[in-house]
């Protein structure tokens, strides 16, 4: 028995073409399984109610927070263990990071994770903590981000922003991709149109996030960005309770 | 050469990595050793038994069982002294003892723990003489091993398995009994509702008596046990081994030889005698050797043969290497007691005494009231309206007696300052608190000491503990006292 | 025939696979019995795992697996199991008035260290880890808590929070901004500051701060009292000691006087379960500036609850 497979095995191993084309199959085998599964991720994505494509100007905020490398120290990903959801929240859906490009979801956690930040703390305390955390949080070590509050937004091109994550599958409306630049301003200027924002974003919340009315700074994006996280699905909800028990083979 | 050719996937006779196991049929013996065995057994597994089931009355707070490893409330109780965890350097200082103790034995006596007292050869030779009874002495238990696998050899075989597994069962699985109240588990154990670490511990137990007793035997000596292979760099030529006396015995010879022989043959008349009792099957002929347990048996067998043959006992006997060395000589051996008591035996005495001795010292000195004080660190000050400072402490009240204790606590070097729990609220601090601490726990409690404003602030104050019942003791634990430096006075 | 290549190895004995390359063989050796059959077992394992357990994955989620096991149903499990562990002392909790819990130490111990474990998720960012507050964050270690510091008191603040408008019992004040809104001129403020440096020690008098008396009765003292000692009833901090929210130097005083102060605190009854509440309360009570219960007519609230 073992000495008729060595028999074969030495054909395979002098036989060039033979051994290409094996080794081809047994790659391919290998691929499919492995990138088969990617054209049906949306399939297993659970459908929750409430998840939305972020706003330009918490989309600002969220290429702030990857900018100053905040991922490498906050994860975004509440696993579901009694000790993580005690502290954080419900645990995280697949659907809550599916306008991530890329994911935030980290593994390393020197902070807390940031995943259900969002409506925790005041947009004071949010400003306080950046600029000096541990006027805060005494045995805090995280860096200070002073300077956020006082850059400006750079203005850009906001509408290519979106237009770019629209092309990787993010569902942005023509108007809102035709609109970000307006958007951006009125989500952190009272005085802006607020009304056109709203209609274009029902639910997203607008207000001067960083208690400068005068201008639309960095942190005001940042802090849009964080008191966002974690709000849009409401994990709590009975129907989202009752869809997540039936869930089954996670 | 084909590859189906029988010789192909035969391995060579000459050159083998592995050394099949013979195996081992020890024949019955009798003689002073083999009694003396007999009682260190009988001794040994009397003790590990019985150990558990004795009681002890310790009061209403703590367990009635006079030796208990009590691994789930982290306490050891030895009759009347009970260790908590951080006592543990007694029980480090007993297996230094137990170590210096071996040494001590191999140096005086030889590998007399091997011989007589390891669980392994108490158990192994419990095991060999079961084979006995059920397969009777060594020429039937070699003649059933050789036959074929009938009807009756299998139900032979399933009986004596059997009975290891019992025995195992009984002897390994009692080891259980010293982790918990031995009654109580034994009734819950039989019922079924006991911890299921338990069967676990039993089941694991009864399995490695059953495969380490019954079958692996003197293998686990000569292949798995260092000691043995330390033992030999303990030995030195004044300890006791056991010796074939050759220049007595050789060359060796049956009587009947003798007769015929040319020149005179030595006294031993080669009837494998000592061959046949050992219990890990060497011939102790051929020398000192690792796989000798010192056991004597062979002694007991040659003794016998002598006196048969008319012959002096002794031709194989515990003897030291510097005697053996004498009688070659035909010199007298040296005295006895000068073999044994000789400076490395006194040295490992002397070190083996002096840890029993700080041990006792330490046991008969030791605190069973102690208290010790965490000072807060977030805050470490609190500043009062009315300018007095506040600091907050963490008290570990430490009772390791079998009753509740009645205490105080103290202030010691912080003027005018006032003591109050997290219990209470700050118009109740006074001077001193009494609280009580429960039999055998640690208490902890939460005290604030304040200090009014414009005393004199000591940087280092104590916390006092005073025991207020008829035993009286306690203890003093010396911290610090922090202010906020020229804010806020 | 390769196999006519085999042989048996001279000084080992053991057959060779029969493969030769420039003279080096390989060494037919059987694999170690005990390696063999640890990996039959991890296979036999790894088949059974398969079955049991959630493994396969489909289009739309992965096979089930026979045990009906789920990440989200095990930690389900964990919850109600640790629920349930509470629920007895929980409810004891419950059914206890909060002024009744220090009558009963083990439920005071158990609510404080509930309190405890609730603090250090809910309420450390803002008061600290050691409760010690920071600048506009009060410190709730000490003896002079704004709204009160009986347990009763504690516990109505926190259940309502601190200027929380949709809150009927919230605790509620505004201090006008002095300043801004032009009720004083600037040298008015500052006159009142030096009245406020003297009466809290940190000044000595001078004819600023006794002009700075005159306003201070007028328009300060109908909530901080005609001496500075605070009202509670309001949350007007006391003005005399060295205790200071948004700190008691000139310039802090200034802003203060000028912009007014206006910390606000969640209303915690809506996001927290009521016995969670009532620890925190009992454990910030515990924090060591805890009071007895005060006569009602400091705290009205608390006595009509």
């Amino acid at each position: 028995m073992a000495f008729s497979i060595m028999e074969r095995h030495k054909k395979i191993e002098r036989n060039v073409t033979l051994l290409a084309v094996l080794a081809f199959a047994a790659v391919t085998v290998g691929g499919i399984v492995e990138i088969a599964p990617l054209f049906w991720i949306d399939n297993t994505i659970e459908k929750v109610e409430g998840m939305r494509p972020y706003t330009p100007l918490e989309q600002a905020g969220r290429d702030i927070y990857i900018r100053e490398g905040c991922y490498a120290c906050h994860s975004q990903m509440i696993r579901p263990f009694r000790d993580e959801v005690e502290r954080y929240g419900h645990y995280s859906l697949a659907a809550e990071s599916m306008y991530d490009h890329p994911f935030q979801w980290g593994s390393k956690r020197t902070g807390p994770d940031l995943a259900r930040v969002g409506g925790r703390y005041s947009d004071e305390w949010h400003v306080q903590h950046l600029k000096d955390p541990r006027a805060v949080v005494p045995e805090s070590i995280m860096p200070t981000y002073q300077f956020l509050a006082g850059r400006e937004l750079e203005p850009g091109d906001r509408s290519a922003d979106l237009r770019a994550l629209y092309l990787t599958g993010v569902p942005y409306t023509k108007e809102q991709m035709a609109k970000a630049g307006e958007d951006l301003e009125a989500q952190a200027n009272p005085e802006g149109d607020v009304a056109g924002f709203k209609t274009r974003w029902p639910k997203a919340q607008a207000r001067d996030f960083d208690g400068d009315p005068a201008k639309v700074t960095e942190m005001d994006a940042l802090v849009a960005y964080l008191q966002m996280l974690g709000t849009l699905v409401d994990v709590n909800a009975p129907a989202a309770q009752e869809t997540l028990a039936k869930e089954k083979g996670r | 050469m084909n590859a189906h050719d029988p010789s192909v996937s035969s391995h060579s006779d000459e050159l083998s990595f592995y050394e099949k196991r013979k195996g081992v049929f020890p024949r019955k013996v009798d003689g002073n050793f083999r009694r003396f065995k007999w009682a260190v057994m009988a001794f040994c597994l009397i003790v590990y038994w019985g150990t558990p089931w004795i009681r002890w009355d310790r009061g209403p707070w703590a367990p009635h069982q006079a030796v208990l490893i009590d691994l789930a409330h982290r306490r050891f109780y030895m009759f009347q002294i009970e260790i908590w965890p951080h006592e543990f350097y007694f029980v480090a200082g007993l297996l230094i003892m137990a170590g210096i103790g071996l040494f001590l034995i191999t140096s005086a006596v030889g590998r007399a723990w091997c011989g007589y007292a390891c669980p392994q050869t108490v158990w192994t030779d419990l095991f060999q003489h079961v084979d006995r009874l059920i397969d009777g002495d060594r020429n039937a238990q070699i003649k059933l091993q050789n036959a074929p696998w009938t009807a009756s050899k299998v139900a032979r075989r399933t009986f004596k398995w059997g009975v290891y597994l019992g025995i195992s069962f009984f002897t390994g699985g009692a080891w259980i009994f010293y982790f918990a109240d031995a009654p109580t588990l034994q009734r819950e154990f039989w019922t079924g509702t006991a911890d299921s670490v338990a069967y676990a511990t039993t089941g694991l137990l009864t399995f490695t008596t059953f495969w380490l007793g019954g079958f692996m035997r003197e293998q686990v000596c000569v292949y798995m046990c260092p000691w043995p292979r330390i033992q030999t760099a303990m030995l030195d030529e004044k300890s006791l081994t056991v010796t074939y006396k050759h220049w007595r015995g050789e060359p060796r010879g049956s009587v009947k030889a003798a007769v015929k022989a040319a020149s005179p043959l030595g006294d031993c008349i080669d009837c494998l005698q000592c061959v046949a009792v050992c219990p890990t099957g060497i011939d102790i002929r051929e020398g000192p050797q690792i796989g000798c347990i010192t056991c004597a048996l062979c002694v007991d067998a040659c003794d016998k043969a002598m006196a048969q043959v008319g012959r002096p006992r002794g031709l194989i006997d515990y003897c030291t290497l510097e005697d053996a060395n004498r009688e070659q000589h035909g010199e007298e051996d040296a005295p006895l007691l000068k073999t044994i008591f000789r400076p490395r035996t006194l040295i490992y005495f002397g070190v083996w005494a002096s840890i029993g001795a700080a041990l006792l010292f330490m046991l008969g000195t030791r605190t069973r009231l102690d208290l010790s004080v965490a000072k807060d660190r977030n805050p470490e000050f609190v500043m009062l309206s009315d300018g007095s400072v506040r600091n907050g402490f963490t008290l570990k009240l430490r009772n390791m007696e079998g009753r509740p204790r009645p205490v105080t606590i103290a202030l010691d070097g912080l003027p005018q300052g006032a003591i109050y729990t997290d219990e209470m609220e700050a118009d109740a601090a006074r001077s001193a608190l009494a609280v009580e601490v429960p039999a055998d726990t640690t208490r902890r409690i939460r005290v604030y000491a304040v200090q009014p404003r414009g005393v004199a602030r000591p940087a280092d104050f104590a916390f006092v503990l005073k025991a207020t019942d008829k035993q009286g003791g306690g203890d003093t634990s010396q911290t610090t006292f922090t202010t906020a430096q020229g804010n806020g006075e | 025939m390769a196999d006519m290549n085999k042989r048996i190895d001279e000084p080992t004995g053991v057959e060779t696979v029969g493969h030769e390359w420039d003279g080096i063989e390989e060494l037919n050796n059987p694999l170690p019995r005990w390696w063999l059959w640890t990996f039959y077992a991890c296979i036999a394992f790894a088949v059974g795992y398969v079955v049991v357990y959630p493994a396969i994955p489909g289009l739309h989620s992965a096979t089930a697996g026979t045990l009906g096991w789920t990440s989200r149903g095990d930690l389900a499990k964990e919850m109600s199991a640790a629920d349930a562990s509470h629920a007895a002392v929980r409810a004891a909790i419950a059914a206890t008035p909060i002024e009744q819990l220090a009558t009963q130490p083990n439920l005071q111990r158990a609510a404080i260290d509930g309190g405890r474990a609730a603090f250090k998720v809910n309420c450390v960012q803002c008061h600290g880890a050691g409760a010690a507050g920071a600048k506009g964050y009060p410190n709730l270690n000490d003896d002079d808590l704004l709204w009160g510091g009986d347990i009763a008191t504690i516990h109505q603040t926190l259940q309502d929070g601190v200027r929380q408008p949709n809150d009927d019992a919230t605790r509620m004040s505004q201090m006008p901004a002095f300043g801004r809104d032009g009720i004083l001129t600037a040298a008015q403020v500052q006159d009142v500051v030096s009245h406020v440096g003297v009466i809290s020690g940190q000044e000595k008098p001078s004819k600023a701060a006794t002009r700075g008396a005159v306003v201070f009765a007028a328009n300060c003292a109908v909530c901080h009292g005609g001496g500075g000692e605070g009202n509670r009833l309001v949350g007007a901090p006391k003005l005399t000691d060295g205790i200071w929210l948004y700190g008691g130097d000139r310039a802090a005083l200034t802003e203060t006087v000028t912009n007014a102060r206006y910390g606000v605190m969640p209303a915690w009854g809506a996001r927290l379960d009521p016995v969670t509440v009532k620890m925190l309360a009992t454990y910030v009570h515990s924090l060591g500036g805890g009071e007895k219960a005060a006569p009602a007519v400091v705290v009205p609230q608390a006595a009509a609850k």
